[in-house]
């Protein structure tokens, strides 16, 4: 397996009548052996288009492309030593399931027994021992895509690029399927870049993920960085189910404590969030400017339910009560400002909800350009 | 440079191809400003002193020809008869083969597919084969010489037509959109009217061209079913070529005429034919 | 005193049961979910009781008036398209203004303006109420198609899957939204959906259609915690509930489950005879650790993967057994997965299913 680089890459479609589509801007990228990268984000961003610049499929308008220490912008898709999978199957119709995966490996000079043994081994992992003997047109949607996932992660490649790899696996299977198939990644140290545009998947199974929108990347960063320290909104709402409350907020740096006055639509003032001044950092303090209007986001689940102290004024109602199992969602009223907190399964609220929100959990953004100023007060 | 060479080859190509298609058209529209003398002229002549005496004869019913007498001509009729024949056909097959391509392509009944390939297979057997034993019988009950025979044969050419055709566009609709119509509360007609002959417009105007240019232009069931009184123009052409004299330029004329009908319709529907189908009105 | 009634109803194809012996009750301005995998019948279900397709068998009441054989303009049930069914070749106006134009109601043209335009503003679709479906997003069609549902104010609105083709984003706000507007029509509202989370979310009830019928109608949390069959818990809960062979025998206040040689014991009661059958734990139900517990049993770590705001383990025990245990992001600090680890379950929810029918045996 071998190390990804993308320098400045480029995609411009042009059209005779009409504007060009940047379809993928200025996209820079080191990925290390033996990584897996997700290319997040929702339908028509570049994720699918970068992808295949990298297998090939489709040419760079600028920028460089290396797989190992080879420059491969002008090689066809087959001299990259790239394994794909991707989000139509393509499956050979003529061909058992087995066979579909083992097509590749026949190429290779291994004995039958050890390429047997490998499509057994991927075939238990992803749960088609049952049909490798069918063809593809008769076995279901999700099968055929278990199976070409399969097909591409038992070979031997310098990367392995996939697409939307398991969206149309049936939601029972989906979580173990996740667990197993990253264990065998990781356990086979191979380099994997997919494109997915569900959030959950690209946090359960990448290493890094590289958040993407109109062609423009908007993060690229762990999973846990990009949920706890999101560079600009957009990363911060896309990530995260329920997604991060987003409020328009004034900063209050005069008074003694440290006040965020959350506002509606209108602009009229619903509630406040104080701050100890004390407890927090000091370079953080001076990035925040008095009656500056701010974004603020604080995820759900970092909203804490029954403190004994509250550290807003106004009243807290809670609006909606889902309860999920693993845990519950409440949506919250304050004074007109709505907001969803994820509590403890066992939690039930009461008509007078106290809740905290903890400074570390606070996220600022510049109200104009989106970009973050504080992670955390 | 690569690029102009391409360029230049692709323009004399499509010159090529046009004058192929158009050469003859253009050659009989001019013929059809010319008199006889001009049109048998041993070398053919680009430039000439176009004359209207074709057109005014073919509407006067009689043509005066150089050298003979005066030749009568019955055309005008023979248009009125095509335009009857035509118009009535069309308007049949769309009554009986619309409501039939919408049952075809919602309900799946016993027999349908074959039902529907037996009408299909009324278009593989040339006329001449039948057409014998239907002049036969309809001299036999009367029908001889009769409009209403006529378009009752042309069904045999255009109602298959039309249902096939027309079929493919119903099953395009998705089904939900009607029954969202009856479910605010629309009976069943209602939906049909208003949601699927609406939706389905491109198909049946296409449809319905192409029965009316193979209604216009059928010739052998004319030919034989009716005498002169009811013969479209097809038919009436033959008139034209007499013992005495062909005249040429009447006959272009008469051409020229002839396709005029079909092409004012074709534009006239151009435009029911470039509308897309969904919508999007269905997810994606 | 419910007011629709769904007795016995069955509808099959060729051989195919799609539907068999299906009942429910369902009360007035109930949210009644139906929740089913894909392929479950759920949408021959909403035909048959929208009046689109005939029934076989059985009946609908609604109201006390049994309804079987009224046309689907008669009925006075709307329904809101998983594909939204939007008419391209009218506005989103005269989409939504459909029903009030329909034959038996005779209603003036202001009448109708006023209307379609609240109910757009209470969708918050006003501002494309001029446009043709073909210019809408996707969440756009979805309202609108919501809208013509509702502005009839029928009994019944059958919602089949609405929120299946929207965006995420859009999705979550319409979990939050939905309720709030369905309430206002004082509507009973049928809901489909194959997202558990949704029909947990949403439902007063949930009837969970699998095998032709209703196997579960109740509250989420009973289905949760008490489901009919193992079939159910399979459906509700990510990850997954594990479960496997095993079996039980009570002892003193224990009931001790062996696993292919694998021993764990239980801290409970139950009335389930000893001997073989399956054992069903919910993966937050599983206790990790990198101490022996009281109860507990050693266990190979896999991998962990995040999933939403938890992490998800994956455990392999000695006899070759994965199982998938899910803490909290803090509990999952405590935990080092390069020491040993071990596991017990939480000890009233461990769950008891027949080996054959899979049913539950509490």
């Amino acid at each position: 397996m071998a190390k990804v680089v993308l320098e400045s890459l480029n995609k411009v479609f042009t059209s005779k009548i009409g504007k060009d589509v940047k379809a993928v801007n200025n996209f820079n990228l080191i990925l290390d052996d033996g990584e897996i990268l997700a290319l997040l984000g929702s339908s028509g961003c570049g994720k699918t288009t970068t992808l295949r610049m990298i297998a090939g499929f489709e040419t760079a308008s600028s920028g460089q492309i290396k797989i190992g220490e080879r420059l491969v912008n002008d090689l066809k898709p087959a001299e990259r030593n790239v394994a794909m999978a991707f989000e139509g199957y393509a499956l050979y119709p003529p061909l058992t399931v087995k066979d579909n995966i083992a097509f590749s490996l026949m190429r290779e000079k291994i004995s039958k027994e050890k390429v047997d043994s490998k499509v057994m081994e991927v075939a238990e992992l992803l749960e088609i021992t049952d049909i490798l003997d069918r063809y593809p047109p008769s076995i279901s949607g999700g099968q055929q895509q278990r199976v070409s996932l399969a097909r591409a992660l038992v070979r031997d490649s310098d990367a392995l690029l996939l697409d939307e790899p398991m969206s149309q696996l049936e939601p029972q299977l989906r979580a173990v399927l996740r667990a197993r198939v990253k264990d065998y990644i990781q356990h086979n140290k191979k380099t994997v870049i997919f494109v997915t545009h569900d959030q959950t998947e690209a946090v359960a199974l990448a290493d890094k993920i590289a958040v993407m929108e109109n062609g423009d990347l908007k993060q690229l960063a762990s999973p846990y960085e990009i949920s706890a320290k999101p560079s600009n909104v957009f990363v911060a709402s896309f990530i995260g189910e329920p997604p991060m409350n987003i409020l328009k907020a004034k900063i209050n740096t005069v008074e003694e404590k440290l006040k965020f006055e959350i506002l509606n639509d209108e602009n009229e003032k619903t509630f406040s969030i104080k701050f100890n001044k004390d407890n927090i950092k000091k370079e953080n303090l001076a990035k925040l400017a008095n009656d500056q209007l701010i974004t603020l986001g604080i995820r759900p689940h970092k909203i804490f339910f029954n403190e004994k102290e509250s550290n807003f004024d106004g009243k807290a109602s809670s609006s909606s009560y889902h309860w999920l199992g693993d845990q519950v969602h409440i949506g919250i009223e304050i004074n007109g400002s709505s907001i969803i907190g994820v509590a403890d399964r066992d939690f039930e609220p009461s008509s007078d909800v106290k809740l905290n929100f903890p400074a570390e959990s606070i996220n600022i953004f510049d109200l104009e350009t989106e970009e973050v100023i504080l992670n955390g007060l | 440079m690569r690029f102009n060479i391409w360029g230049v080859l692709k323009i004399l190509a499509y010159i090529a191809i046009i004058m192929f298609f158009l050469f003859p058209i253009a050659w009989i529209f001019n013929m059809s400003f010319m008199t006889n003398d001009e049109i048998l002229r041993k070398v053919p002549v680009l430039f000439y002193e176009p004359t209207l005496k074709n057109y005014i004869g073919l509407w006067k019913g009689e043509i005066a020809i150089e050298g003979f007498a005066t030749m009568y001509v019955y055309f005008k009729q023979n248009l009125i008869n095509s335009a009857i024949l035509s118009v009535g056909s069309v308007s049949v097959t769309l009554l009986l083969g619309v409501p039939a391509a919408y049952a075809f392509a919602r309900y799946k009944f016993k027999g349908g597919e074959d039902i529907a390939f037996t009408l299909l297979s009324f278009r593989f057997a040339p006329a001449l084969l039948i057409i014998l034993p239907l002049n036969l019988y309809f001299s036999q009950i009367g029908l001889y010489d009769s409009y209403f025979a006529l378009i009752w044969v042309y069904q045999l050419i255009t109602l298959p037509l039309l249902l096939w055709i027309v079929r493919g566009y119903f099953e395009d609709i998705s089904p939900d959109i009607e029954y969202a119509y009856r479910l605010d509360g629309h009976s069943w007609f209602q939906s049909f009217w208003r949601i699927s002959i609406p939706l389905a417009k491109p198909g049946i105007a296409a449809a319905s061209l192409l029965c009316f240019i193979y209604a216009w232009n059928n010739f052998v069931f004319a030919l034989i079913l009716g005498s002169s009184q009811i013969q479209p123009v097809t038919v009436g052409a033959l008139a034209f070529i007499t013992a005495s004299a062909i005249p040429y330029g009447l006959i272009a004329c008469g051409i020229v005429v002839s396709v005029l009908p079909t092409l004012i319709l074709a534009l006239f529907i151009q435009k029911y034919l470039v509308q897309g189908l969904s919508l999007g009105a269905i997810k994606g | 005193m419910s007011y629709l009634k769904l007795e016995n109803l069955s509808k099959s194809f060729k051989d195919d049961k799609v539907i068999s012996n299906l009942n429910a009750k369902i009360d007035k301005g109930e949210f009644f979910v139906i929740f089913g995998p894909s392929g479950s019948g759920k949408t021959v279900l909403l035909r048959l009781l929208s009046g689109i397709m005939l029934l076989d068998n059985g009946e609908i009441e609604m109201d006390n008036q049994v309804i079987n054989e009224f046309q689907p303009e008669e009925r006075d049930i709307s329904m809101a398209f998983q594909n939204f069914a939007l008419y391209p070749h009218m506005k989103a106006y005269d989409n939504i203004a459909s029903p009030l134009r329909a034959n038996n109601k005779n209603i003036s043209d202001e009448e109708i303006d006023q209307k379609v335009k609240e109910v757009a503003s209470l969708l918050k679709i006003e501002h494309v109420l001029n446009q043709f479906p073909k210019e809408l997003s996707n969440g756009q069609k979805q309202r609108t198609s919501l809208a013509r549902s509702l502005i009839s104010k029928p009994s019944v609105v059958l919602l089949d899957d609405p929120l299946r083709n929207v965006d995420a984003k859009i999705r979550f706000e319409m979990r939050l939204e939905l309720p709030k507007v369905l309430k206002e029509f004082n509507t009973t509202v049928i809901y489909v959906t194959q997202d558990f989370r949704e029909a947990m979310a949403l439902g007063d009830r949930i009837a969970v259609l699998y095998d032709g019928k209703f196997n579960d109608i109740n509250s989420p949390k009973s289905i949760y915690q008490n489901p009919s069959s193992l079939t159910t818990a399979k459906l509700f809960g990510d990850p997954t509930i594990n479960n496997f062979n095993a079996t039980i025998k009570k002892q003193n206040e224990f009931v001790e489950v062996d696993i292919k040689g694998e021993q764990i014991k239980l801290k409970r009661k139950t009335n389930v005879q000893d001997g073989e059958c399956v054992v069903g734990i919910r993966p937050e139900d599983i206790i990790l650790s990198n101490e022996p517990l009281e109860n507990s049993i050693q266990v190979e770590f896999r991998t962990k993967t995040p999933l939403n705001l938890r992490i998800v383990f994956l455990v392999r025990l000695k006899n070759g057994l994965e199982l998938l245990c899910s803490t909290t992001e803090e509990e999952s600090r405590l935990i080092d997965e390069n020491k040993k680890m071990y596991i017990s379950f939480l000890e009233e929810k461990s769950h008891f299913f027949d080996k054959e029918t899979k049913r539950n045996l509490e």
